[in-house]
This record gives C-alpha cells, sequence and structure tokens, in this order.
C-alpha cells in the first residue's frame, strides 16, 4: 500500500469526522446530535489556541493539552499536521489538485516551486503572537483570524452549514442566521479560491498555525531527503509539491508538509523518508529576515495600543457588546477568545451573533447576543455555550451559578446586562396601547419587568350624551365606529367621576360593564370620557438579568421599545449599576 | 572515503538533530507542566492584589485635638490654628514626605469656594516645607472634572507648585485596589493609592460645602477623591461611604475651611450667592470633630449628618466636640 | 536494487497499515466519546421541559364585578420566602413546586379586594397536609368543595395537588361571593390529574367527630420520627374533646412494629403504663403527664389516642377506632 494513498485515506478520514463534528454541533442526545462527540477536538489539538493563550494567560488550560502531542509528534515527525490531519489544508490540497490538474507537468513544477513570499507566514505568526505576549501594554489575542483550525470551524458552522441545511432544514429546525457572515464566507472563499493561483496558497503564504508548525519540525528526526547527491534532475518531484519546498535541491523543511508526493513522483526512488538529511542538501530553517522579524514583533506590540486607541476598552465600551453568561471580563475575554464560533452554533436560540467591528477591531467574530435574532434571548436554564467554549472564555459555569441558586446565592444570578424601555416607543407608554407582551415573557420569577396601571384619556376622547338608558351611552358625535371601545382596555368616565368598563359598542353608542352601572346616569347634553386602561412597564434593576427574551418578543419589531445593553453585566464590576449589597 | 566522511558526518548531524527534537519535546513537556491549569479561570478573573492605605495619624494629645480659629485672613487662621495644636513640626518632621489632599473637585474659581483656596494650600506647603523641613510636599487630588484643568482653574496648581509642591494627576497606572476591613462598600475597589503610599503624613484640608447627596461636604467627604472607578455608584449609599472613606483614611491632620461658607446648591455652587462669611478654620486631627464643629457653619446639627454617627461607632472619631476640649481664638 | 525495493514497500505497506490503524483507533476514540454525554451539563434536564418559560396554570377567573389588582405572579422555593417569610418552611418541607398569586379589587368599592394564593404542593396529599395543619379554629366548613372552609374574611380548599387560600379584605358578603366565585372556576379550570379522595379520611369513625378537624402530618407527628403519615382528628366525647390517631402502614409487621416503638418513646419520655378496664386495651395504654396516650395495631394501621384528659373517653374512642380499623383491615384482606 502506498504511503500517498494512506495520506489521502488520513485526509478524508479527519475532514470527515470534522465536517461529522460541524453537523452533530445541536444540544440533544441524538446519536447525529451533541451527545458526547468532541467537537472541540480539532481546536484542542492546534497548538497555536495553545500557545496563543499561554502567551496571554501564562497558564496551560487542561482541554488543550492535547496541542502538546500535536508539538511533540512535529517535533519528531515533521509538519504532519498540514498534510494528514488540518481539515483546511486537505480542503486546499484538493481544491488546488482540482484547479490545476489540467496543467502541463511542467507548469505544475513551475506552481510548486518555493517561493521568497513564503516567509509571509511567519510575519503574521509573529505579528499575532507579539500581539499576545505584551500583557503590560495590553494583550489581545488575535490567531483566531487567520489560525486554520477557528477560521475553518467559523466558516463551517455558521456559514457552509446554514446554506446547507436551509433546504432541508436536517440540523436545525429553524433556519440559522449570523450577522455578518457574509465576512466569513468571503475570507474563507478567497483562501479556497487562491488554490487556482498557486496551490495550497493559504498554507504556504499566510498559515500562522504552518508557520509553527515549520518552527517546530526544525529538528525533525524523520525528514523527506534525496538518498542520493546526484540525480537526472527531471524536478518531476516537485511536480506535485504541496508545501512548495523544493526537494530536487536544497529541500526546506520548514516547508516541508509530509505529503510524500516527492517520493512518489521520483521515477528513480532516490527520495526517501529517514533520519538522515537530505544528501542533496536541506534548509532548515524558516525564511525570514532579521529586518522582517523585527517589523511584525514591533508591529504587534504597537497594534494593540493602537487598536484599543478607540476606548472601546475604557469608557468608550460599547453597550452592545452583551457576551454570552460566564463570559470572562473584557479584557480577559480578549486573551482567551479565538474566535472559533463554537458557542454560536452550539446556542440553542441562536441569539449569540459574531461581532462586527463596530465594538472595536478586537473583537471581530468575538460572540456577541443580539436579541432581534434566533428565536429567543439567552435560555434561563441553558449553559451550552460556556460548556462548549474551548479556551474558557466563557466559563463553563453549572446551572445554579447561572441563575445565582445553591451555594451561588449570595452571589445572585448571572446579569448579562439589563433592560431599559424606550418610552418613545413603548406601546402604552408613547402610543396609549395597552401592550404587557414583555412583561408576560419575562422568564423569571419574580417577573423583572412589572406594570403601574394607568388610564390616559382617549384621543377627542370626551363625548356628548345624546341619550343614556342605564349602561347604553349614545353620543352625538358620530365618531364612534362600532368595536372600537369593545376590546375590555377601555373605560367610560361619566361626570360626576364614575369609571366603568365599556363592555360592546356599536355605532356611536357605548355599553358598559354589566357588572357596574353608573351612580348616575349621564342625562342628554351631558359629558363622558373614554378612557383607555394601560399596563406600563418597568424593570426592577435589581432582578433583570438581561436575557434579552423581552426585547425579543417587543413587538415594536424594528428598534424595539424595551432593549437590553451590557450595564449591569456581572462580569465587570465597572459597568453595574448598583451597589453590591 | 568521502562516502564514508559523509555518512560519519551525516550521523553526527543526525545525532544532534536527535538531541535538540528530545530537548524540544522535554521543554515543551515542561513548559506545559508548569503552565498546566486544570480549572480554567473563575467568576472574578484573576484575584487582584488588594492594598491598604498607610496610617498617617499620630498619637492623640489630649487638650490639642482641635483649635477654632476665627478670622477672615485665611493665611493667619491657618497659622495661628496649627500653632494652637502644637505647631507644624508636631505633625511634620524634617525630611519627611508629606501629602497633601485639598478638595480640587471642581473647574471653578477660588471665588466661589467650591474648591479648598489656593492660598490655603500654599501657605500649608510653606509650613510644611519651610517651617517643618519636610523633604518634598506633593499635592494631589482625583477630581471630578478633568483633572488638569481642576488644578488650573482652581488656582490650587499654581499657588501649590509655586510654594514648592509637586502636584500630582490622577493616572490609572497610581490606582490599587483595596478592601476596607469592616466595610461594607469598599470592595475590591481601586483607590488613588500610590501617592500616599509614598508619603509619611497625609493632610486633608477642604472647605465647608453644602451637598446636594450628603447634606455636607467637609474633611471626611473630602477624601472621596482617593476613589477611583466609576464611583458616583456609591452615591446611592452616601453616608455609609463617607463614614467607611473616614476608615479608611486616617490623616495626620485635617483643616476644615469656613472662612467662606457654601451654605446652599452644593457642592458646585455657582454663585456667589450661595456663600456667607463665617470667618472660620478649623484645625483638627479628629475629622469626626473638625466636620462636628463645621455642620454648625452650615446651620446643621451633628444629627443630621448621618455619617458623623457612622463614623463615631466606627471609632474614627468623636461628634462630641467638647469632650476634647477644643482651643478657641480670634484674630482681629 | 529490485530487492531493495521491494523491502522497501513492504516497509511502506507496514507503516501505512500502522496509520491507518491509528485512525481506526481515534475513530473508535471518537465513537465511544459521544456515549459520554451529560446533557445537565448544559443546562438540559432530560427530565422535563425546564427550558421552557412557565406560565401559570390559571385561566380567566377574574370575578363578576372584579377586575385584577396585580399580576400574576409567581414564586419558587428558593424566593417564597420573599412572598409569605417565615411561613415558607413549612411548605417547602411538604413538598412545595410553586406559588401563583394575583389580587383582585371590586370595580365599585376600592377598599374591597381580595389575594388568591395558588400553592402547587406536587400530591394532594401534600396540599391537603397544608390545609389541614393550618385550619383556623373559627373554620365553617364549606360542603360545595372536598376540602374546604371559610372564616370571616377568607376561603381556604384544596383541589388536587393545589392548596388555595382567598383572602379578603374585608368582612363582606360581596367579597365572599366573588371569593366563591373564583373557587369554583378554579375547581372548572384548572385541572389536576391525581383528585383522588384521601382514603385514610373514611377510616375515623363520623360519630362524635369533629367536622374538619382530620389533619395530615406528613412526618414527624406529636414530635416522633417513626410517625409519618398520620391522621389526627378530634372527636367530642361526654363534653371531652379527645384526639384520636391514625397511620396506614404497608403490613400489620410493620404497623405492630410503629406502634411497639412510640410506645417506647413515650415510655422513654416519662410515661407510665396504665391498667385498663376493658381487656382489648391491655398494655396500650399510658399516662404520660397526667394525660392518657393510647397506641395499638390494627391491619395495617398504627393508631390510637393523643393527649385525652379522661381515660374513659379515651378508651371509648379507642374501641371505636379498633371496630372501624378492625373492619376496614378484613375489607382490605379480603379485596
Amino acid at each position: 500500500m502506498k504511503i500517498v494513498t494512506t495520506r489521502r485515506i488520513s485526509q478524508t478520514f479527519f475532514f470527515s469526522i470534522f465536517v461529522w463534528f460541524c453537523i452533530v454541533g445541536t444540544v440533544g442526545q441524538k446519536w447525529w446530535q451533541l451527545r458526547g462527540w468532541p467537537i472541540n477536538w480539532f481546536l484542542q489539538l492546534d497548538p497555536l489556541v495553545a500557545i496563543g493563550t499561554i502567551l496571554t494567560t501564562h497558564t496551560f488550560y487542561r482541554p488543550l493539552l492535547w496541542a502538546l502531542a500535536t508539538i511533540i509528534l512535529t517535533i519528531v515527525f515533521g509538519r504532519f499536521f498540514c498534510s494528514w490531519v488540518c481539515p483546511f489544508g486537505s480542503l486546499h490540497h484538493f481544491t488546488g489538485f482540482l484547479g490545476n490538474r489540467r496543467k502541463s507537468a511542467a507548469q505544475k513544477i513551475q506552481l510548486n516551486k518555493y517561493r521568497r513570499a513564503q516567509c509571509i507566514k511567519y510575519f503574521v505568526l509573529v505579528l499575532f503572537l507579539s500581539m499576545a505576549a505584551f500583557p503590560s501594554l495590553a494583550a489581545t489575542l488575535q490567531t483566531g483570524l487567520l489560525d486554520p483550525i477557528p477560521l475553518i470551524t467559523r466558516s463551517f458552522n455558521l456559514v457552509l452549514l446554514p446554506i446547507a441545511d436551509s433546504p432541508v432544514s436536517f440540523v436545525s429546525i429553524a433556519q440559522r442566521f449570523y450577522e455578518g457572515a457574509w465576512l466569513i464566507l468571503a475570507v474563507f472563499l478567497t483562501a479556497v479560491f487562491l488554490n487556482l493561483l498557486i496551490p495550497r496558497f493559504y498554507c504556504r503564504f499566510i498559515c500562522p498555525l504552518g508557520a509553527l508548525f515549520a518552527i517546530f519540525s526544525r529538528f525533525a528526526i524523520w525528514r523527506i531527503g534525496k538518498r542520493e547527491k546526484e540525480c537526472i534532475d527531471c524536478k518531476l518531484c516537485e511536480k506535485a509539491c504541496e508545501g512548495g519546498c523544493g526537494p530536487a535541491g536544497n529541500i526546506r523543511i520548514s516547508e516541508c508538509v509530509l505529503c510524500f508526493n516527492c517520493r512518489q513522483d521520483c521515477k528513480d526512488e532516490l527520495i526517501g523518508y529517514q533520519t538522515q538529511s537530505s544528501l542533496a542538501g536541506e534548509v532548515t530553517n524558516p525564511d525570514i529576515s532579521r529586518r522582517g522579524f523585527v517589523l511584525s514583533l514591533a508591529g504587534g506590540i504597537f497594534a494593540v495600543p493602537a487598536v484599543r486607541l478607540s476606548g472601546k476598552l475604557a469608557g468608550n465600551w460599547h453597550y452592545k457588546v452583551i457576551r454570552p453568561p460566564g463570559a470572562l471580563a473584557e479584557e480577559e475575554f480578549l486573551k482567551r477568545c479565538i474566535k472559533c464560533g463554537q458557542c454560536m452554533r452550539l446556542c440553542p436560540t441562536n441569539v449569540i451573533q459574531p461581532s462586527g467591528i463596530e465594538a472595536g477591531l478586537e473583537n471581530l467574530w468575538t460572540p456577541v447576543l443580539n436579541n432581534r435574532i434566533g428565536s429567543s434571548g439567552c435560555q434561563l436554564n441553558c449553559t451550552a455555550c460556556g460548556q462548549i467554549c474551548p479556551t474558557s472564555a466563557i466559563r463553563p459555569i453549572t446551572l445554579a451559578e447561572k441563575l445565582g441558586t445553591d451555594e451561588f446565592s449570595d452571589a445572585g444570578p448571572i446579569k448579562l446586562g439589563t433592560a431599559f424601555f424606550d418610552r418613545g416607543r413603548c406601546l402604552p407608554w408613547a402610543m396609549d396601547k395597552p401592550c404587557i407582551v414583555c412583561q408576560e415573557n419575562c422568564p423569571l420569577s419574580p417577573k423583572a419587568i412589572y406594570t403601574r396601571e394607568y388610564f390616559s384619556t382617549v384621543r377627542d376622547g370626551i363625548f356628548t350624551v345624546k341619550r343614556a338608558v342605564d349602561k347604553t351611552i349614545e353620543t352625538v358625535e358620530e365618531t364612534i365606529a362600532p368595536g372600537k371601545f369593545a376590546t375590555g382596555d377601555y373605560y367610560c368616565i361619566s361626570e360626576d367621576g364614575e369609571r366603568s368598563k365599556i363592555a360592546a359598542n356599536t355605532e356611536n353608542t357605548l355599553v358598559i360593564s354589566a357588572d357596574k352601572r353608573f351612580g348616575k346616569i349621564p342625562a342628554a347634553g351631558g359629558k363622558i370620557e373614554v378612557q383607555v386602561r394601560l399596563q406600563r412597564p418597568y424593570v426592577d434593576i435589581e432582578k433583570c438579568t438581561g436575557c434579552g427574551v423581552c426585547e425579543h418578543e417587543c413587538p415594536v419589531s424594528g428598534r424595539r421599545a424595551v432593549r437590553v445593553s451590557a450595564e449591569g453585566e456581572t462580569r465587570s464590576a465597572d459597568r453595574a449599576l448598583l451597589l453590591k449589597r | 572515503m568521502t562516502e564514508e566522511n559523509d555518512r560519519n558526518f551525516g550521523r553526527r548531524r543526525f545525532l544532534a538533530r536527535a538531541a535538540k527534537a528530545g530537548i524540544s519535546i522535554a521543554a515543551a513537556a515542561g513548559a506545559s507542566y508548569l503552565l498546566y491549569d486544570s480549572k480554567g479561570p473563575g467568576a472574578g478573573g484573576k484575584a487582584k492584589e488588594l492594598v491598604t492605605l498607610p496610617d498617617f495619624s499620630l498619637p492623640a494629645r489630649p487638650g490639642q485635638t482641635i483649635s477654632v480659629v476665627k478670622g477672615s485672613d485665611r493665611i493667619r487662621t491657618l497659622n495661628k490654628a496649627i500653632e494652637l495644636l502644637g505647631g507644624i513640626e508636631r505633625f511634620i518632621r524634617p525630611g519627611e514626605t508629606v501629602a497633601i489632599k485639598p478638595n480640587v473637585a471642581f473647574a471653578s474659581p477660588p471665588m466661589l469656594a467650591a474648591t479648598t483656596h489656593p492660598d490655603l494650600v500654599a501657605e500649608l506647603v510653606r509650613l510644611c516645607l519651610n517651617k517643618a523641613r519636610a523633604k518634598k510636599v506633593i499635592v494631589t487630588d482625583n477630581p471630578i472634572n478633568d483633572p488638569a484643568s481642576c488644578f488650573a482653574l482652581s488656582g490650587i496648581g499654581k499657588a501649590a507648585s509655586q510654594a514648592g509642591a509637586k502636584i500630582i494627576l490622577p493616572k490609572a497606572h497610581l490606582f490599587r485596589h483595596t478592601t476596607l476591613a469592616g466595610g461594607k462598600l469598599i470592595k475590591d475597589w481601586p483607590v488613588f493609592y500610590e501617592p500616599f503610599a509614598g508619603a509619611d503624613k497625609l493632610i486633608g484640608i477642604a472647605p465647608v460645602k453644602d451637598h446636594h447627596r450628603s447634606a455636607a461636604s467637609m474633611t471626611m467627604k473630602n477624601f472621596y477623591g482617593l476613589l477611583g472607578g466609576r464611583r458616583n455608584i456609591f452615591h446611592q449609599d452616601i453616608n455609609t461611604i463617607i463614614a467607611e472613606l473616614a476608615m479608611m483614611v486616617r490623616p495626620t491632620l485635617v483643616i476644615l475651611d469656613g472662612t467662606e461658607v457654601m451654605m446652599t446648591n452644593g457642592p458646585t455652587g455657582g454663585s456667589v450667592s450661595d456663600l456667607r462669611r463665617a470667618n472660620t478654620l478649623i484645625a483638627s486631627t479628629d475629622m469626626v470633630a473638625a466636620d462636628s464643629y463645621g455642620c454648625g457653619l452650615l446651620d446643621l446639627k451633628v444629627t443630621d449628618l448621618p455619617y458623623l454617627a457612622k463614623a463615631q461607632s466606627a471609632g474614627v472619631g468623636t461628634t462630641d466636640i467638647d469632650s476634647l476640649k477644643p482651643i478657641f481664638a480670634t484674630i482681629s | 536494487m529490485g530487492l531493495i525495493h521491494g523491502r522497501a514497500r513492504r516497509l511502506e505497506s507496514a507503516v501505512s497499515i500502522c496509520l491507518l490503524s491509528i485512525l481506526f483507533l481515534i475513530g473508535l476514540g471518537v465513537f465511544i466519546k459521544q456515549f459520554d454525554m451529560d446533557m445537565s451539563r448544559f443546562g438540559i434536564s432530560t427530565e422535563s421541559d425546564t427550558g421552557t418559560i412557565r406560565q401559570p396554570p390559571l385561566r380567566s377567573i377574574v370575578p363578576a364585578g372584579f377586575e385584577a389588582l396585580s399580576e400574576i405572579t409567581s414564586y419558587n422555593p428558593e424566593n417564597l420566602y420573599e412572598k409569605i417569610d417565615g411561613k415558607a418552611s413549612l411548605y417547602v418541607e411538604s413538598g412545595f413546586k410553586e406559588l401563583f398569586t394575583q389580587r383582585f379589587v371590586s370595580t365599585s368599592d376600592e377598599s374591597l379586594w381580595f389575594e388568591l394564593f395558588v400553592y402547587d404542593m406536587a400530591a394532594v396529599r401534600n396540599a391537603f397536609s397544608v390545609y389541614s395543619v393550618q385550619t383556623r379554629a373559627e373554620a365553617v366548613i364549606l360542603p360545595a368543595f372536598a376540602y374546604a372552609y371559610k372564616t370571616g374574611n377568607a376561603l381556604f380548599f384544596v383541589h388536587g395537588r393545589y392548596y388555595i387560600e382567598l383572602v379578603g379584605s374585608a368582612e363582606s358578603g360581596e367579597l365572599f361571593k366573588a371569593m366563591t366565585e373564583v373557587a369554583q372556576k378554579i375547581q372548572a379550570n384548572l385541572t389536576v390529574d391525581d383528585d383522588s379522595r384521601i382514603a385514610e379520611l373514611a377510616l375515623f369513625p363520623q360519630e362524635d367527630l369533629v367536622p374538619g378537624s382530620v389533619k395530615l402530618y406528613l412526618a414527624n407527628a406529636f414530635g416522633f420520627e417513626g410517625l409519618t403519615d398520620t391522621f389526627t382528628a378530634r372527636y367530642q366525647i361526654d363534653d371531652e374533646t379527645i384526639t384520636g390517631f391514625i397511620s396506614k402502614r404497608p403490613d400489620l409487621q410493620d404497623a405492630q412494629a410503629v406502634a411497639k416503638s412510640y410506645y417506647n418513646f413515650l415510655i422513654e419520655n416519662g410515661a407510665v403504663v396504665k391498667n385498663t378496664a376493658g381487656k382489648t386495651l391491655e398494655g396500650k395504654i399510658v399516662d404520660f403527664y397526667d394525660t392518657t396516650e393510647i397506641v395499638f395495631a390494627t391491619g395495617p394501621f398504627v393508631a390510637g389516642i393523643h393527649e385525652a384528659q379522661s381515660q374513659q373517653a379515651a378508651e371509648k374512642l379507642a374501641i371505636m377506632l379498633i371496630n372501624k380499623l378492625s373492619k376496614a383491615a378484613k375489607a382490605e384482606s379480603n379485596d
């Protein structure tokens, strides 16, 4: 059995389980739902996730320990991950093959030669890691922007899967929405279509994870190399070289992704995978200039303060950054979030959304709640996002901690923010229309939204009595359409101030409620007033957890009349609205 | 021969590489072990290192706790008041660093008496530097408005630096988190710490003002300026926070300036018609006593200011001024 | 050359097989891992639909001439004390699940209002227990309901697993009429699956029984741990009020064991054995600080008399109980 065939099987295998992990990412117990599928496994294998968080937090979070295995295997065998495991790499491998299969051998050799620009990925890596490494200057973890595992996880889960699933509605019953998904898709498609230009374009020029593996593969014990110094120099070994590492000459070990195509293509079987260095010579170090290194290092150091000049981590923080329950305080959060989108994928109500850049560049694709999207706000009895977060940017809280019960009763429930009423838009406040949808939907017990009764005279609501018999009053004005005041919310006030509910109304005639009569039946020519009974909503700020269910349900469906903003969120003391007791 | 050499060379290279690979693996595993974190972050993120402000107070000297001097000239009343308590030398030793905390809360002119009078600050600086031969005097506050404009417009910045003091404006790195033992509100809260941490003595110097939330702002309320963060949240429980401030900050001496008293529209005032001349200046080592005397200047009783009783029961000082045998003097 | 390459190919195949085995093991590992699920970590309870918003089980119950004065408010075991403070433990210890409350006011007289309390006690016995132990002294039994009574300003009843209180602001006929209407609407609208009557109530002889005096103690009756699910009833015998009790056990042996241990409990706490006139009660009567206590087992029932002033009356009631219970035991064993 040829090793290249084995490699293809391995790539297919890992790509398939990766796709499978995307499909099963729905909270549930059916075999094709979440159950115990280790859907974070690829993220955990990714050493860039591990090293990035180590740099920002100085700890190696237990679930990421898989990355150590990847690192050790890389030190021993070289960049096996890129050509054997990485689902993004496999995708590039395959599209590169498809796009260039009609080209001649000479063209292919030309396409797959080593290029100086392959050093760009090292600068990308250095830039990201230096952004993460200097906490005194404000550290932020931005590797997730280009780290292939978070990138493909995000792209598949938040874009491709919803598109594929929308006609069949198999994975999720309701259509999933992700705000700004077009940008995620654009990045993904760009990366994929660049393979038509040069195979594995992303892997060779951009991939910071590949760059990291290149560094770890320096001392690889087994390596690809020529067994003889001299050969016929047919260059056929470079025809399908995935890494562009130039195996015909001085092979660049740091670029070699162990695809074994060279070994396959060498007619004289002169290329092997062995402990001996290539007899034709090899280059172990990545080809990076000192100037480029210093520039990208300095760029990373100064990028964070530059990004933060907008004050989004200071007083100018964005009130719309409502993080999922259990999210760390903002600075700590940004040190851990890798923008993989697993929380957004898993969220049963689809309320967790990828952030745009309005809350700061660093925030791109980090999770925020948008209560206008999805089936409801943050569900009271759900902690899925924290349980799935691979880096604990959202802590794996228990239900007791979220709800503030049991041992957490002193701390109280976790607040995501606070709901605020926009009295200029709220129906009972601004338009004298009865509505208590928000109050009814508040999931808390006791409810955080309460109402106060208020009677408001309707527009042109003073009528002159034409005739009144017991409970039936006919008006002089001919403006009352049948049924207008018969909803049960309208009341009739007599001249002596008696208020009674209007039970029915026909054309220009009001009938007051049967169980009530005016103390004095209004005389002809007297005045009556029609009032509407309103229950105006208020937020009990001590109870509100900012779950956003009210905002989701608000019938003022454009700009909602009740909106959650992040003030009062538990995770940051300086955004509190009330003193802690 | 060359082939043999090549092979030997190759073997040596391989061994070197294998050794390096082994070391790399060991390093990776070792680093992982050192950095290993099985639990992930806790609810509060990383625990902050908490600090406690030093205690600047001196042992009490019975009969020389509080002095009240009547007179319209602040400089003379200040000198007299301190002299009556034993002179500035009682409080400041040669070579010491003195922190002075005036009320620089607003960017308002000295005339409005919303801030400590600059002449008073300057004179106090001179007393410390020239008479008590302090090594260094710093004048600092964390104002509500923009600090630089507050120090400039109140006149305190210029007066103090001309007198030889160093002005320290609040900056984020000067704040540290503190928790007041026995406190209810000051818990893991940022305080303006660094300037005071390096000082040997602390003198608070504040005007007597009406205050919307707390009825009166005097020497105790003056230390509100030490709070960082979103401190306006404490306005919900103003009496407790003032009492807790008095527990947290233990000044060497406080000066309460009642020469001109802001009677109405405090704490900002805004009109001279808010002011009344009371021609009184108090020096005291007991903030509670100073404020208890000062509230009389606002036509308030001690019981009108619940924070006084709270502070007294917390053992900060006494509202019973007579028990301290205050020293009265008048300068014509 | 051919030999070397042949060996190389074999090695290649061997390595491939090794690698494929590793892939197989990874696949197997993933497959095994997927069985490892604990949905409660995600906040998903496998038993009930706790993830949904709870709506009170009440439909429109506003009585004629009244309107709602407040929203329906609900309380759970954690925050019940916010509503009823010190009394919360009584409910919580008796299986309380949820309380819904709402206030209604007369449309003609603002001073006439009442508050409705609907306690979901999870089971009819729990509901009856909290109902019965709180029964007010001046209770007037309402025969229109299964278990219900009224006082001057209030109405209390059990409806399936719910215990319901209607507390008025005044002693008024109009209020009482409205509260009765609410009670009837609840009976008609609030569906309950466990509506069964409590069998033990029929075990008390009706003669001389004080109406509405039956109480159910779910645990710790008379301060004795062993007496669970114990019903007590008051009797008016010879101008004296006497309390009898019955607790149904699984079988005769258990009943005898509980009767024995309760008897020992009384002796340990200072009771003195008494002689009896009638033979049937020999060895079952004790004097407990000048009151008479009787305990015996009949069939699967533990029963007896508690704190009777007169031994004569106590024995009379005891014999009434024995007769009734032995009939019941016989009927049961015949089934």
